[in-house]
């Protein structure tokens, strides 16, 4: 009789026959098997291979003419945009729970933002985030942003060069925009050199004062103070602006990288569209929460943004009472048009990435007045189901948001992935692809069964979720990180348990 | 009815109320409960048997009936924190509620003891005299216990959260609690973690309900025929950050009033939007110019200017204003000759109205003061019943 397997433990055997196996980096997408030993990959048998390019056209049931397998196996996933907490708020998050949480999301790499306290802005804080990680016992990769200014105050600039030393993956202020515009342009020039990008939360600030939801006509109906679209749209131009300038007049050798995160509106991807079509060396993420959620939440609507909403003139429809502090996040919620827009910037691949902006707080900083409330969801354990409740709408085919997740912010990474992870993991590079001899990191999905979510489900201590209390589609029943479990699904580590014994016997 | 009629009509109506409370422990949401289907005016048949009863046991029920608060039956709302939810229905049964109320501030002592042992606490975390002071005034007539609480002067001063403070003000007895916050949605939050019910008395931006049926009900009044449906009211001014104008589009378009809202673009940001997604046979216009929007007017309703407007840019200088949106006897001139002048107060007289309108005869605002505190009775009687009908459910 064999034990359920630990965190952290390698995957001795683990048998994947029969399920859909989408392999994004490959561009592959079918039914066949996966079969991990000892942490590596050692066979992967394509039986129906679904040719490039091809569409399901209707994602929950079909392939070539059969009904597809229940189990989804991908590349475990990446997210450019989590918040840890660790150093200073570890009552909200540790950088241990935050990778439990990732794990459970089917996360088997996150990009920590810098905005702890305090911020990580010397080689020193970058050290002890990476030193966290490897004590948590979780094998899920932890890439720290530095931030790009000292102490994330937006005069002068961090410790970047030693920063990028120690391991740093990128430089961000997230949290807050680098409002200083030549300030920015320093840094877009100096990170570059260094071969890091700059990761840039897009927003105008006299724009934002005060502001407490999207402007538009829920903040009109509730009284809330507008947080204009323009004001990222602004951002983003300016952005996009010094960029250019940067790329034209300094030697290639400076390089400059922007990544722009957490896009929320239509004219933001539009904004970014145009400047990929420049050649512009730029490439941005949104948000599971943008995609399906929208303004009409704040107000009580608890309908998807592909979904009819409720007017403000028929509240009496809302699920639930309005000023809900969990709707309240930077940048806010949009209307269903702009969350429709980014669905479609993934699909024509202006948007490279879906990140989640896990965002969580306590109950102490959340359960304020609206405006008060800490903004921010806790969004990476729901990521996935909410993604897949847009491709079962038939919003985007399921290996595009799989790329999203995968292949698509490993290439926004890049080589930077390389070199910070060389140093600290002795298994090399992101390698989001179904390949034999590979190391394990993959993610096993029931496509076909739902979860709910709960104070006890989330493994975050961020409960700041507005699907609490809801069943959501798409079950993570595991997932393996460098040939180690991860996260393991209760009924998932049965049967493991019983397929070993069944092995170690015959 | 002479006086002392009226007197003797109350101790009837309440007397078999006030028996079935155990001493020393119910409190008037009790009283409440025995009381609405003996008080009813359109019955059920289970009712109709329960005013039998309770006339055999007073004689003077009967014709009590008559000049008593309507019944709270129908009333279905734990609390009052906007009035989007409300049907016409329901704002008719409060202006019904608040002419029987009205009809009580007309006696020499215009007290009742409907509210008797209930604890109304009133926090307010925003100056305030005359809403603070109506509300104080509407419970003490209905015999409530008031309990003050300025924000300055309580721990909220300390950095105390409103939720703490809320669970403090039930754990100290409170049954009903007025609020008024500067953040929009605040009395959703106190509903959230208070059992009793929370009465909104202006958030941020947002809402003020009692406001909004005070001049419904000011309306219902003065209008000729006492009809609202069909005429046109203009709220002027800081759209924008008006609470008073939110609450009273809601109100008014419910009720079918073609309702205009006018003031200086910077002042209107989003209303467009609003006005766009209404429904057919919800009418609400939307215009800068004061001209169109006074033609025809039946009544107008100017609103409060603040000096911080002109701080963060949205209007040049308060000259400018009164020159362009101030309401005097030579722009009222656009309205129908027999408009009303409303303004919730405190007025800035000589920018958003002229002096001679303030106190003109078809100003109305003096009567929107005394209004308010029959509103509010009503209200607060109102939702003191609806504890009662809910638990009547349960127990059915």
């Amino acid at each position: 009789m064999g034990e359920t397997p630990r965190i952290g433990e390698r995957v001795e055997l683990l048998e994947l026959s029969d399920v859909w196996l989408i392999d994004p980096a490959g561009g592959r997408e079918g039914r066949g098997s996966l079969r991990v030993e000892d942490g590596f990959v050692t066979t992967v048998e394509w039986v129906d291979d679904v040719p490039a390019g091809w569409t399901a056209p209707d994602p929950m049931t079909t392939d070539v003419g059969q009904s597809r397998p229940s189990v989804l196996v991908a590349p475990a996933f990446i997210d450019l945009h989590v918040h840890l907490r660790e150093p200073g708020r570890e009552d909200a998050e540790t950088v241990a729970t935050g990778l439990a949480a990732a794990a459970h999301g089917g996360f088997g790499t996150v990009c920590a933002m810098a905005n702890t306290t305090p911020a990580i802005d010397t080689a020193g804080l970058v050290e002890e985030e990476l030193a966290a990680a490897r004590g948590s016992g979780s094998p899920v990769r932890l890439l720290p942003y530095g931030t790009v200014t000292a102490g994330r105050r937006g005069d002068t600039l961090s410790h970047m060069g030693e920063m990028a030393d120690a391991g740093a993956v990128g430089f961000s202020d997230d949290g807050s925009p680098v409002g200083d515009a030549s300030l920015f342009r320093n840094a877009l020039t100096y990170a570059g050199a260094l071969g890091r990008m700059l990761v840039e939360h897009a927003e105008e600030p006299a724009l934002t004062k005060g502001a407490e939801a999207n402007e538009g006509l829920v903040s009109t109906v509730l009284g809330l103070k507008g947080w204009p679209a323009a004001a990222e749209e602004s951002a983003v131009a300016r952005d996009l602006a010094l960029l250019a300038e940067v790329v034209a007049s300094y030697p290639a050798s400076a390089a400059p990288r922007l990544h722009l995160t957490h896009l929320s509106t239509a004219g933001s991807v539009e904004l970014v569209r145009r400047a990929k079509a420049a050649g512009l060396p730029v490439t941005c993420d949104v948000t599971p929460h943008h995609l399906a959620f929208h303004e009409g939440w704040v107000a009580g609507d608890r309908r998807f943004a592909w979904e009819a909403p409720v007017t403000p003139w028929s509240r009496g429809d809302a699920d639930a009472p309005p000023y809900d502090q969990s709707t309240r996040v930077n940048p806010p919620l949009r209307t269903p048009a702009d969350a429709l827009s980014l669905w479609g910037g993934l699909g024509d691949g202006t948007v490279d990435a879906i990140a989640t902006d896990h965002a969580p707080h306590t109950q102490v900083d959340k359960l304020v007045e609206f405006g008060d409330a800490a903004p921010g969801i806790s969004g990476i354990e729901t990521a996935f189901s909410l993604v897949f409740a847009g491709v079962a709408a038939g919003l985007l085919p399921l290996q595009a948001a799989v790329r999203a997740l995968t292949a698509g912010p490993a290439r926004v990474l890049g080589a930077t992935a390389t070199v910070a992870l060389g140093r600290r993991h002795p298994r090399g590079p992101l390698t989001p692809g179904l390949v034999p001899g590979a190391t394990a990191s993959l993610v096993v999905i029931d496509l076909d069964d739902t979860w709910q979510v709960t104070g006890d489900t989330l493994r975050s201590k961020g409960k700041n979720s507005p699907v609490l209390g809801r069943r959501l589609p798409g079950r993570v029943l595991a997932t393996v990180v460098d040939g180690r479990f991860a996260y393991v699904d209760a009924g998932m580590a049965a049967e493991l348990v019983t397929a070993l014994a069944a092995v170690r016997a015959g | 009815m002479t006086p002392g009629d009226a007197t003797t009509v109350e101790a009837g109506v309440r007397g078999d109320a006030a028996e079935a409370r155990v001493p020393g422990e119910a409190r008037s949401v009790v009283e409440v409960a025995e009381a609405p289907e003996a008080r009813s005016v359109a019955e059920a048949p289970e009712a109709a048997a329960a005013r039998t009863t309770a006339v055999t046991r007073r004689g003077a029920v009967g014709r009590a009936r008559t000049r008593a608060p309507a019944t709270t039956a129908g009333w279905t709302h734990r609390h009052l924190l906007d009035v989007d939810g409300l049907s016409a229905a329901d704002i008719d049964l409060v202006m019904r509620t608040a002419d029987e109320m009205k009809e009580i501030l007309g006696r020499p002592i215009p007290k009742v003891p409907t509210l008797r042992g209930t604890q109304v606490t009133i926090l307010f975390y925003e100056a305030s005299t005359r809403t603070r002071v109506s509300f104080e005034v509407a419970a003490k007539n209905l015999s409530a216990d008031v309990v003050n609480i300025a924000a300055s002067s309580s721990s909220v001063s300390k950095g105390e959260s409103l939720v703490d403070t809320i669970r403090t003000i039930e754990a100290l007895g409170a049954d009903m609690i007025v609020m008024r916050h500067s953040r929009s949605g605040a009395p959703y939050l106190a509903a959230q973690v208070f059992s009793g019910h929370v009465l909104n008395g202006g958030d941020g931006w947002h809402a003020h309900p009692t406001q909004a049926l005070l001049d419904l009900f000011t309306l219902r009044e003065r209008l000729p025929g006492g009809q609202v449906a069909g005429r046109k009211v203009v709220i002027l001014g800081d759209i924008l950050h008006s609470r008073v104008a939110r609450s009273n589009i809601w109100t008014l378009t419910t009720m079918g009033a073609d309702v205009w809202v006018c003031g200086p673009s910077t002042l209107l940001r989003g209303f467009d939007r609003w006005a766009a997604a209404a429904p057919d046979g919800r009418r609400l216009t939307v215009t800068t110019d004061l001209r169109a929007a006074l033609r025809g007017a039946h009544a107008v309703m100017a609103l409060r200017l603040q000096q911080e407007r002109m701080a963060s840019g949205l209007l040049p200088s308060l000259r400018e204003y009164s020159l362009r949106y101030g309401l005097t006897a030579e722009t009222l001139r656009w309205a129908r000759a027999d408009a009303l002048v409303m303004h919730p107060g405190p007025m800035n007289e000589g920018v958003e109205i002229g002096p001679e309108i303030a106190d003109f005869e078809r100003s109305v605002v003096t009567e929107q003061v005394a209004n308010g505190v029959a509103v509010r009775m009503a209200l607060l009687y109102l939702l003191a019943g609806s504890r009662t009908i809910e638990e009547e459910r349960n127990r059915g």
